[in-house]
This record gives C-alpha cells, structure tokens and sequence, in this order.
C-alpha cells in the first residue's frame, strides 16, 4: 500500500473511532496540499465503501482573519456524507467526536451542477434554497493542533452539520447577522459578510475548487459556505443555538 | 494637591492635548484607581468649558459597550461622552487626520430622539416611543492620552474618547430593521475589516440607550429631543491609516462612509 492510503486509512479510522491522532507531518512533513487532498479523496472513499452517501461539500478557511493566520490565500475544502448530518433540534452525541466544536454557518442547496470557473451570477442561478446551519467541526488531530496539509487530509475539520429550515433562493444573505448562544447567552456575534465578504464568493470558490479534484458540485447538494464566526468548544449539557437575522434558528442540545 | 485641585488639572491636561494636537500622559495617576465620578468630573469641566466658548451640545455617545472591551478595561458598564456639532462631519467630505488625535473608527447604529427623556425610572417602551428614527453611522474615535494608554478613568475624562462622527444619509424607522439582529460589515476599500452585528452592542443597542437615558436622567442632564445618540460599536474598532476609506454597511439599516485625507 501507499503511503497515501496508509494515511487516509489513519484518519478515517480516527474519525470513525472518534480517537484522537499525531499530526501526519510529524511524521511526513513532505506531504504537499495536493497529497492532503488525496488522502482526504480516499478516507472519505472508505466510509463510501460503508454506505455512507454524499450530501456535498464545505469551505473552511473563508475568512480574512482565518486565512492570515494559517497563512493562505484561498480557502480549504472537504466533503459531507448523509451519516454527517443531524437532526435539527436533535441531541448532538459527543462521544461521536473527539473535541467538537460549532460554528454558524451558511447553506446552499444547489438544483444544478456547478463546475470550474463560474460567475457568482451562475452560482445564484444553481441555488435551489438557502438555510441557517450549524456545523460541527472536529479535528481528529490531538488539541486541535495542526498544519495545512493535516488539516485538508482530515476532511478539513468537517464532521456534522444542522441545518434549518430552508429559505428562497432570493434571500439577500450577503450580510445577515448572527447570535451564537450557548444557554441563553451570546457567545459569538457576528455576520455572514464575514464569509469572504459575501458568501455567494465561497460557493464560486467550491465549484472551482472541487472541479480541481475532478468532481463537481451536483444538483442536491448541500454546500457550506464557511464559519461566520469562531467556533465554539462543546461540553456535555449545553443548549446551542444559532439564530440569523431573517432566518430564523438552528439548535440543538449537547449530550454524552 | 487636592482632589478637586487634581481633578482641575487632569481636565487642563486633556485640553490642552485637544488644542495643541499633542498627546498627553495619561492622567489616571492624579485621580484614586477606578474612581469614576471624578473621572466624569473631569470630563464636566471640559464639557463647561466648551458650552462657555459657543460649542452646541448635540447629543451623546455611549463607549465599552462590548463585554470583550468592558474586560478588558475591568468594567461592568458602559461610559459615555458629550457629542458637540462641531464634531459632525458629512460623508461629502474628506476627514483631516489633523482634527483628530489617534483616529479609530467604529460602525454604530445612531439614534435620534423626537421626545425628552426626563424620568430615570425608564422602560424599554419609553425608548421606543422616544426615538424618531435610526441612522447608521461611523464614529471616529480619538485619544488625548499618549499611544492609547488608557484605563477606565483615562477615557471617562476624556470624553469617552470621542472625536468626529459621520451620520449615513437614509434615516430609517426602528421598525425597518432588526436592531438586535442586523449585520454589521465595515470595509476599507473593498476589505473587510469589521464584521459584527446589533447584538454585539449589550445586547442591543437598545439596551445601551435605555442604560444612557437613564444615568442621564438621574444625573440631571436629561436626554432631549432631537438629541442624537451613538449607541456603541456593533464590531472591533479599527485604526485609520492616511487615505483610508470606510464603508459601513448595516443590514435593514443602510450604510455610511467616510474617507480620510493623506
């Protein structure tokens, strides 16, 4: 075997066992951006290979404040599986995942394809609706302690989603604001104009993206378009809820 | 010296920074630590003095009303500071960086009052009866006191460290927009630089005014009709640079820019 089966078999053990692993580059600091998203291609393969079914994609790294830290200049991606998503309102089991953390978010649900280098006019176009989502991110890597090519090769951080209900195509979300609260009290505030300035910009980006690794958006999936805020770490307990100005709430509560 | 000796003096210090365009020390060492009424009391004095050279008090500004900046100052409330007409500037014109000392920039929702706000045993529903219409604004901030070095006590004397403010140009009903909800995006030439929302002002910027309407009420300088009130930063203030250009733009609200000389 590869190397880079070797790896993707790694990760995909950590996530399905929720166990916590050593950066890959400790121990392989030659492996490239284009390697990490190999591996990440064949990890996601082996939870295919289980029956999980694609939903569709998610950005992360969308914002100025993320990308200057980390040190890029174009977001990361990873992909979401049917076995990632939860049930608006439901009971998030913790145990499922290592160290999760939430974050509000955007969420497209496309009625096209979109491929390669589109126009935000084009990606409008492909939405079939918009919704407020949660997602919940999760590195499998010990204390959240990472480099880039880690990162992409652990399905960039991406391990559930909620999301809410769903709104027209037409919903102006260039500039939404959004309350995270974490039992009554605001923890995150913040705007969707945090997601690259407008988060019709990251689903430009995915169809670009994505096509690099000879896939494509497709007509039913459901695009994240990027953290709107910095996350938050969750304890057992804890009622989480997102709401969005104009569309409404995304919540759920932590448990065991 | 005395405390009233000592408080004239922090007042004369802080003024003299604003006439000459010389930043001072900071003046928290004439005054006991955390001793906020002589703090105001040294805002008063040059507040006096103003309204003694002609200056037209035309309303207020409410500061730290973020939790992140109330810790970091070790406060648990807001201060606020006296807005003249003088301070106004239109979004027609170029802001001098000589008018201003350490110029930063904060998006706020500025309300203004159609009724006075006499009685300090206020509800949320005499605020929303008072007020005739919101506006989104930037204010610019400014410091007299030397880099910035300011605790709680430094910036009460000094204004709540004011200085200019620009008002938008579309006046909007509190019932047009989401003042707890509404998204906030700032950007300096195209970049994003500031993102937030209403919530990120005590909850709302409501709840800042209702807070203000009250402490002035109580202290004997009632909120006015057609006063105007910069209700508190709705994301991370932001240095200015010469040649920065700043738009604000607050969802349901409108926007406000406003652009600074080389």
């Amino acid at each position: 075997m590869s190397l880079i089966t070797d790896l993707a078999l790694f990760v995909d053990n950590a996530a399905r066992t929720a166990t916590a692993i050593p950066q890959l580059t400790d121990s392989n600091p030659n492996i490239t951006m284009d390697d990490a998203y190999a591996i990440q291609a064949l990890s996601i393969a082996q939870r295919r290979a289980r029956g999980e079914t694609r939903a569709g994609y998610k950005m992360g790294l969308t914002s100025r404040a993320k990308m200057v830290q980390v040190g890029v200049d174009e977001p990361i991606w990873g992909r979401l599986t049917n076995q990632m998503r939860e049930v608006e309102g439901a009971v998030l089991s913790k145990k499922k995942y290592v160290h999760p953390r939430a974050e509000p978010e955007v969420a497209y649900l496309l009625k096209r394809p979109l491929e390669g280098k589109v126009s935000a006019l084009e990606a409008l176009d492909a939405i079939e609706a918009i919704a407020p989502a949660i997602e919940i991110i999760d590195s499998r890597y010990a204390n959240f302690k990472f480099a880039l090519p880690d990162v992409i090769a652990d399905n960039s951080s991406s391990s559930g989603f909620y999301i809410g209900n769903w709104h027209s195509k037409d919903t102006d979300v260039s500039n939404l604001g959004i309350l995270l609260e974490v039992n009554g009290r605001a923890v995150q505030i913040g705007s969707t104009a945090a997601i690259l300035g407008n988060p019709i910009r990251s689903l430009v980006m995915a169809a670009e993206m994505v096509s690099r690794s000879g896939e494509r958006l497709e007509a039913g999936d459901i695009i994240l378009a990027g953290g709107a805020t910095a996350a938050h770490a969750l304890s057992v307990g804890e009622h989480i809820r997102a709401t969005f100005e104009k569309m409404g709430q995304v919540e759920f509560v932590v448990g065991e | 010296m005395s405390k009233v000796e000592n408080i004239k003096k922090a007042a004369d210090l802080l003024y003299a920074a604003s006439t000459s365009g010389q930043a001072c020390e900071p003046i928290r060492t004439l005054l006991d630590e955390g001793d906020l009424d002589a703090a105001y009391k040294v805002q008063e004095i040059n507040t006096k003095r103003g309204l003694e050279a002609g200056r037209r008090l035309v309303g207020r500004k409410i500061g730290l009303t973020s939790k992140a900046v109330q810790n970091q100052l070790g406060v648990g409330q807001p201060d606020y500071g006296m807005l003249f007409a003088d301070m106004a500037r239109t979004e027609a014109e170029e802001v001098k960086l000589s008018d201003i000392l350490q110029p930063k920039v904060e998006a706020e929702i500025a309300f203004i009052l159609k009724h006075d706000l006499e009685n300090p045993d206020l509800t949320m529903a005499d605020i929303f009866q008072a007020i005739d219409y919101a506006v989104a604004a930037i204010e610019i901030v400014g410091s007299r006191v030397k880099n910035w070095d300011i605790k709680i006590t430094d910036t009460i004397a000094d204004n709540a460290s004011s200085g200019l403010y620009v008002l938008g140009s579309s006046p909007k009903k509190l019932s047009d927009f989401d003042p707890r909800l509404c998204g906030m995006v700032m950007e300096n030439k195209g970049e994003p630089v500031s993102v937030g929302a209403g919530a990120a002002c005590l909850g709302s910027p409501l709840n800042a005014t209702l807070w203000l309407a009250k402490v002035m009420a109580k202290a004997g300088f009632p909120m006015r009709a057609g006063d105007t009130i910069l209700s508190g930063a709705l994301g991370p203030m932001v240095a200015v640079k010469p040649g920065d250009v700043f738009d604000v733009k607050i969802s349901g609200l409108g926007r406000v820019s406003a652009f600074f000389s080389e």
